[in-house]
């Protein structure tokens, strides 16, 4: 019995040293170029599916048929993922076919893992492949809103792709000039109006929130937090990190100069309205319209009529956050005060208020 | 032994009463103390008559039973006698009654005008010199204790219940008290004064202190006023006369002539309001009020400046 | 019965003993060797690690003590933060109380108690072993919550509503009640031990009279153990389904009342500071007349005097609530019964006064600690007296002066005895005795540096300042009495470091080899001692039987008294009568193995996962628990194997059942503890009807008719069960099964109708406390069940029958009794709202 452990350690021992001294020759070639042998290849692929396997969470997914989660989902694969994967009607690009493993078509690759994996995946990223993980690690609903259209990316054409990626913005640009001056398509993939909408547009999901009539300042106070780092969204982060200062100002100016949107919601529960107009002391939740009505401070966003959708799952966000913006500091404990009831009665309300009224 | 929070300077009959009692008990616990180690001694190092006599089984019953029953019997006596002598007896009928209520970590203080019309103020009790004063002690989320050494002993705040605490100040003065019964992370901030009065003063006082909050006086104070309510401060503290009338946190009405803030923590300075608006969480963790940044360092002064024209 | 002529220089047994009886002796009670030590049940090895582990949470929490003393050093401190050091006070009195405390006079009653009985090892060694591994991990995982910022806050204490969900979210509060209870359960398994092992494992002769000071104050401890811990153990149910569940127990505005939980605490809390002072004034009643080297004076009134402080300490809890606002009716008898209970403390004052004057006393170390603990205790006891003067309270109450009351109390009444204790019983148990040099310089250490940490603590709580307070500021007179307590307290632990120094020097812990009697003992501990205690019983006729029989320690060795070798092969003690201590039975007693350990390995997984909310890997735990108490049980009650002849023709039986059955009393115990608690949950039940008596429904629902008609027929079929099972195998599984059925038929029966009415757990006070009845209700039941599948188990087995029957007849006492609790709760839930509404 000891002799046998005595040599497992002592093989043991050699094998790491002659790894060490194989990895130490630089005969091994890092070459993407050449490709693996297909032992390799087999054994790395065989690894990496157990890992992800072992690895996806214990969690109930959200309801991944739902439109607003596939509009979200496709309105970021636009931006965060086609440039690798390609899209419907879009092929890969050429740099990215050199990369290896290259990355795989997805429309046909998904429905080989389940939710949860598709979501550790996507969370997470895969070492050694390129594959990054989400830009923050706290928020996992928008994860899930980019493998709810993963889910639908099969059953998408290029048509139904386009309409839900782009909206109403063109894919392309119109004129020769525009060709000239910003080449292809890519101005598109960056722009506010894709998501948020624009004139009088609403955004093209419910989960995204109206900027139509917010104040400028609210607006440039979130760009520079998302593109600090300080307000944490795999979507936003990396959009408002590109902006640059003026660009914010502009943007800001010109969302806040649009009408407000009209509500959403017809709501209007007498008691939850008491609860956002007076608060509830023995609770210590604050009167909500103290700080988000017309006459509070311009760096607090306006409730009125925004979707209930968005508010429900900014709040719930909030929940969770780890203060880091100065709104953030304030918020946040107000929100851990707020029952789920609450935060359900309290977005549909205000989504059913008239912008005019507060 | 005296201080401002100490049971050995009584200003009030209730204290004395107990610090009398605490001299009797010190005395007779020396003197027992005494006896013992006097026995101990002469039961090591004694002559042997000595020894002798403690050895025997009478001495165990006599030292151990019959003593101690004598003396525990006249103590009970004693302290049953001052009990009643400071609880039991009747408030007068000019007694004054105020609401006081503990709160994670502060005191929401409330007097009744004249008209019976509420009054809120916040970690500082005023009262007449000499008059009976009853307190009705209540508790909005934990346990609490009342405890001013210097006029009574302590009294819990416990949720669901309501207790009541006679207390006299026989002369004009400052009491400091602090919350006795742990009641989580800020417990040890959570302090308190008592202002004695002299009687006439004390009525001008509570007149003034029932009026609405008085005007923004300059333009500073305007604009920190306009700050104050725009950046949501109403929705949790109130100030009487403005849109402000939130009831979460400690009522502002008259902030500026309280002589501490953050329940008696902090000298009521211009710079420590500044530093509790922006910093509260640093200087009392876990309390209520989130730290507000929003605010650029001249729209701060201006919020101060407006708060400490609250007088 | 005995023919026990020992004064007339007869002997139980012949000279020379048989070749190799010794060897049969020593090889029955092997230790098992290397790291499988882990798997020894015996007490002495047990001991050993139970008061290790004690001790060495005492250090922990000594070094939390540090780190506070520091942080208050000076004002305005910013050493600790506010939430690390709230962690950390509550850290401290929670280790001290519940991982020091009460397991160290626990360890010092396993260690000592058979040496001191003439047993050869405690009635349920697996038992206990369990109780020491369920503590030690749990207790472990427990402490390093700290150093993950998840440990509790709330103060050892934790009074609601700050430790409700609401005002404290996270598991820090769920780690103290699931930990805790847990803990307490441990000390309740030990508890059992202990009484059984006084009562039923004395040496043949000792009669009540006869027994060591110590071995009474034990089961006085064990005794208040018994009945103080439900209250505890009750009060975190409650408290951990009103977290979990929102079961509103403790919510004022929901019919629950915080003070329930301070009435359910204290009538714990109180009794525990006895349950940890009585036994180490047993240990001083041991050592003072050893080293005086004369009789205890007041023997008996000493041990009255224990009787009646065991009595005494659970009429006095309300002395922690003075300042609630109760009426001064109560609070004027409690003052009085709290004064009450120092008149018995003092007579033992003057009673070990009287001893010393008796004889001569050597100033040893251990003599010290004595001294030292006189001066100290009896300074407490009058600071006692003070607080329990209502006035006085109102201003003392929650101020530095109690800390400094309590610490005079516990640390004088129970450190310092147990430092005594370790020096006076080391050579007993090691190679060598401990340095006396060591020993002195460490009292003066511990000694002044108490006084100096403590004493200014009175003055610091009486010019105001109250306890648990991170920080303090200057100018209040507060800043030099804190800093003089500091000081102090690293002069106490420098003390403790050389009392450690000492430990690492001197003591060789031995099981073959011990220094032996060095102070010239009277008690039989000092007999030479083995893994299996002496290497023959003796018999036993006066109180200290080594002064009287100068050669009895020669001729315990040579095997000339009772039970000189292994009667049947395996390990063996004599059961003697509770009160004469006539020899009875011949218990044989399990050895090493490994189910017990494995079973409280996992219990301490279930309750930690349980905290942490990871329930599924929590249950596969328990089944592993199941699994392992199953393999645990099965092994007991083996079959009779004849008469065992144990010297001076006394021949016992090695099987019997019914009430003369250790087994049978340890049952009796635990329905004794089943019965607290339930009346603990009684008195909630109708206190919280007392507090919001609107929450009680004015239209009771249904008569209960089908569960009561459940309950009867369950009566009839253990009764049935009780006749078959010597006749008919079938009808008694029958019987048996039907019987349990029906009870849990008619629990089942009673909550669903409660269910049915619309009435939920969370409505109020009141519907918390129906369902918490069926919670309780279903425990028993659940036990029952699970007891009722073993004994069938054994039926088919072939391992029950008429004769061979302890297994049934402990299921018997527990059903009865779960019949006679459910039908209390139907009379309660049903009952009492019938009659006050």
């Amino acid at each position: 019995m000891r002799r046998i452990l005595y040599t497992a350690l002592g093989l043991a021992a050699v094998g790491s040293v002659g790894l060490l001294l194989f990895a130490w020759s630089g005969l091994y070639s890092v070459a993407a170029s050449r490709g693996h042998w297909p032992m390799v290849e087999w054994v790395l692929e065989f690894g990496m599916e157990n890992s992800v396997e072992t690895h996806a969470p214990n969690v109930t997914p959200p309801r991944l048929d739902d439109p607003d989660l596939i509009r979200l989902g496709a309105g970021h694969f636009l931006f965060g993922c086609a440039e690798c994967h390609g899209a419907p009607g879009t092929e890969v690009g050429l740099v990215v076919r050199g990369m290896l493993p290259p990355p795989p078509d997805l429309s046909r690759r998904v429905s080989a893992w389940t939710d949860q994996e598709l979501f550790w995946i996507v969370k997470n990223g895969i070492k050694y492949t390129g594959m990054p993980a989400w830009p923050t690690l706290d928020r996992d609903d928008e994860v899930w809103a980019l493998i709810a259209f993963l889910r639908a990316l099969p059953s998408l054409d290029q048509a139904a792709y386009r309409a839900l990626a782009y909206g109403d913005v063109p894919a392309e640009p119109q004129s020769g000039e525009g060709v000239a001056m910003s080449g292809g398509a890519s101005r598109a993939l960056g722009a506010c109006a894709r998501c948020h909408g624009a004139g009088d547009r609403p955004p093209l999901s419910a989960l995204v929130p109206r900027l139509h009539g917010q104040p400028a300042e609210m607006l440039v106070e979130a760009l520079r937090a998302f593109a600090a780092g300080e307000r944490r969204s795999g979507i936003m982060e990396p959009l408002a990190a590109a902006l640059s200062r003026r660009a914010a100002e502009e943007v800001a100016t010109y969302y806040a100069g649009l009408a407000p949107l009209p509500p959403t919601s017809t709501v209007q529960a007498e008691s939850i309205g008491r609860l956002a107009a007076e608060g509830d002391a023995a609770a210590e939740i604050p009167a909500c319209i103290s700080c988000h009505d017309r006459q509070a401070l311009a760096i607090y966003p306006r409730l009125a009529a925004q979707s209930a959708r968005y508010l429900e799952n900014r709040l719930r966000v909030l929940w969770y956050a780890q203060p880091r913006t100065p709104t953030q500091s304030i918020m946040v404990p107000i929100a851990r005060r707020l029952s789920e009831q609450q935060i359900r009665d309290l977005s549909a309300y205000f989504a059913g208020l008239p912008p005019e009224q507060r | 032994m005296t201080g401002l929070q100490s049971m050995f300077a009584p200003m009030g009959p209730e204290a004395a009463l107990i610090a009398d009692l605490a001299a009797v008990l010190f005395v007779g616990a020396a003197v027992v103390l005494t006896i013992v180690v006097a026995a101990l001694w002469f039961a090591m190092l004694g002559s042997s008559a000595a020894r002798r006599g403690l050895a025997a089984e009478r001495a165990v019953i006599v030292g151990g039973i019959v003593f101690p029953i004598v003396a525990l019997a006249a103590l009970l006596a004693y302290g049953l006698w001052v009990m009643r002598a400071s609880v039991a007896s009747p408030a007068a009928s000019n007694a004054m009654r105020i609401e006081v209520t503990g709160e994670q970590w502060w005191w929401r203080v409330a007097y009744r005008d004249g008209d019976g019309r509420r009054i809120e103020s916040a970690n500082e009790i005023r009262i007449p010199v000499g008059r009976d004063v009853v307190l009705t002690l209540r508790s909005a989320d934990v346990i609490h204790s009342f405890w001013v050494p210097s006029l009574a002993g302590k009294v819990d705040m416990i949720p669901g219940r309501v207790n009541t605490l006679k207390i006299v100040a026989k002369q004009p003065g400052v009491y400091r008290g602090q919350c006795a019964e742990y009641c989580g992370g800020a417990h040890a901030l959570m302090a308190l004064e008592v202002v004695a009065l002299p009687e006439a003063e004390f009525a001008s006082w509570l007149a003034a202190e029932g009026a609405q909050a008085t005007d923004a006086a300059g333009e500073t104070e305007r604009q920190g006023r306009e700050l104050f309510l725009a950046a949501g401060c109403g929705a949790c503290h109130a100030i009487r006369g403005t849109r402000a009338d939130g009831r979460i946190g400690p009522d502002l009405t008259r902030v500026g002539a309280r002589r501490q803030i953050a329940a008696a923590t902090l000298p009521a300075t211009r710079e420590n309001l500044a530093r509790f608006i922006v910093d509260g969480q640093h200087l009392k963790p876990g309390n209520g009020m989130p730290p507000f940044r929003v605010f650029s360092a001249e729209e701060l002064s201006a919020v101060v400046a407006y708060l400490a024209s609250l007088k | 019965m005995t023919r026990a002529a020992t004064a007339t220089g007869e002997y139980p047994n012949d000279l020379p003993r048989p070749e190799g009886e010794l060897e049969r002796l020593e090889a029955a009670w092997e230790l098992p060797k290397g790291w499988r030590i882990v798997t020894a049940v015996n007490n002495t090895v047990i001991g050993y690690f139970y008061i290790a582990t004690a001790f060495g949470f005492f250090v922990l929490a000594g070094i939390l003590a540090l780190l506070m003393r520091t942080q208050l050093a000076v004002p305005d401190n910013t050493f600790l933060g506010q939430e690390t050091y709230n962690q950390i006070f509550t850290m401290h009195g929670t280790v001290m109380m519940f991982l020091f405390a009460v397991p160290a006079v626990e360890a010092m009653g396993v260690l000592l108690l058979p040496q001191m009985l003439g047993a050869r090892d405690l009635p349920f060694p697996r038992l206990g072993a369990f109780a020491f591994w369920a503590y030690l991990i749990g207790g472990l995982v427990f402490f390093c919550t700290l150093f993950v910022g998840l440990a509790p806050s709330g103060g050892w204490f934790m009074y609601p509503p700050l430790t409700s969900e609401r005002f404290s979210p996270g598991v820090g509060a769920d780690f103290w009640l699931l930990g805790i209870g847990f803990i307490e359960i441990s000390a309740i398994a030990g508890a059992i031990e202990i009484i059984v092992g006084v009562l039923r494992t004395r040496a043949p002769g000792m009669t009540l009279d006869r027994m060591p000071i110590f071995a009474w104050t034990m089961l006085v401890f064990a005794g208040m153990v018994v009945f103080a811990f439900p209250a505890v153990i009750l009060a975190t149910i409650l408290l951990e389904l009103e977290r979990a569940f929102d079961w509103p127990f403790f919510i004022a505005e929901r019919g629950g009342d915080p003070l329930l939980w301070q009435h359910l605490f204290w009538f714990f809390g109180h009794p525990e500071v006895y349950i940890i002072f009585l036994p180490a004034a047993g240990m001083v009643s041991m050592i003072v007349p050893a080293m005086a080297q004369t009789s205890m004076v007041g023997h008996r009134l000493i041990v009255v005097a224990l009787i009646a402080t065991g009595f005494f300490s659970f009429g006095l809890w309300v002395h922690h609530m003075f300042t609630t606002g109760l009426p001064a009716l109560s609070l004027g008898f409690f003052s009085a019964a709290s004064m009450a209970v120092s008149v018995p403390s003092g007579l033992q004052v003057f009673a070990w006064i009287a001893t010393i004057a008796a004889g001569r006393l050597r100033l040893t170390a251990a003599s010290l600690f004595v001294l030292g603990f006189l001066f100290i205790f009896t300074l407490g006891g009058l600071t006692g007296v003070m607080v329990a003067m209502v006035p006085f309270d109102w201003q003392a109450h929650d101020t530095y002066f109690v800390v400094a009351h309590f610490h005079y109390v516990l640390v004088g009444g129970m450190v310092f005895p147990l430092l005594c204790a370790f020096y006076y019983w080391a050579p007993a148990f090691s190679r060598r005795p401990l340095s006396e040099r060591m020993g002195k310089s460490a009292f003066w250490l511990i000694f002044i540096g108490f006084n100096v940490a403590f004493f200014p603590m009175h003055i610091s709580g009486l010019i105001g300042m109250p306890r648990r307070v991170y920080s303090y500021p200057a100018g209040l007179g507060w800043d030099l009495p804190n800093l003089i307590s500091t000081v102090g307290a690293f002069i106490v632990a420098a003390g403790i470091l050389v009392v450690l120094a000492d430990f690492l020097r001197n003591l060789r812990p031995t099981l073959t080899k011990s220094a032996g009697d060095v102070w010239k003992g009277g008690t039989l501990e000092w007999l030479e001692n083995h893994t299996y205690g002496a290497r023959s019983v003796p018999h036993v006729d006066s109180r200290e039987p080594l002064w009287t029989h100068p050669r009895m320690s020669e001729d315990v060795k040579k095997g000339r008294y009772y039970l000189p070798g292994t009667m049947t092969g395996g390990r063996e003690t004599i059961v003697t009568s509770p009160v004469e201590a006539v020899p009875q039975y011949l218990m044989r007693l399990p050895g090493p193995g490994w189910p017990h350990l494995i079973a409280a390995v996992f219990t301490a997984a279930f309750f930690l996962l349980l905290t942490v909310k990871a329930v599924a890997l929590a249950l596969a735990c328990g089944g592993i628990v199941i699994a392992a108490m199953i393999a645990w049980m099965w092994s007991s009650d083996p079959a009779s194997a004849g008469e065992a002849d144990i010297g001076a023709g006394i021949s016992l039986p090695t099987y019997v059942a019914g009430p003369t059955h250790p087994s049978w009393w340890a049952m009796v115990v635990v329905l004794l503890v089943a019965g607290a608690l339930y009346l603990s949950y009684v008195f909630g039940y109708l206190y919280l009807w007392t507090v919001s008596p609107a929450t009680w429904p004015t239209t009771p629902i249904s008569m209960p008719s089908w569960p009561v008609t459940c309950l009867i027929v369950s009566g009839v079929a253990l009764a049935a069960a009780t006749r078959l099972l010597g006749s008919s195998r079938l009808l008694f599984a029958l019987a048996l099964a039907c019987g349990i059925g029906a009870l849990l038929v008619g629990l089942a029966l009673d909550a669903w109708t409660q269910w049915q009415s619309g009435l939920r757990p969370s409505a109020s006070g009141y519907a918390a406390m129906v369902y918490a009845n069926a919670v309780l209700q279903a425990q028993i039941a659940g036990v029952v069940t699970a007891m009722g599948a073993f004994t069938l188990a054994r039926l088919v087995a072939g391992r029950l029958d008429a004769d061979r029957r302890v297994v049934f007849d402990n299921l018997a006492l527990l059903w009865g009794y779960a019949i006679g609790e459910a039908a209390l709760g139907l009379l309660l839930t049903h009952g009492f709202p019938r009659v006050a509404g």
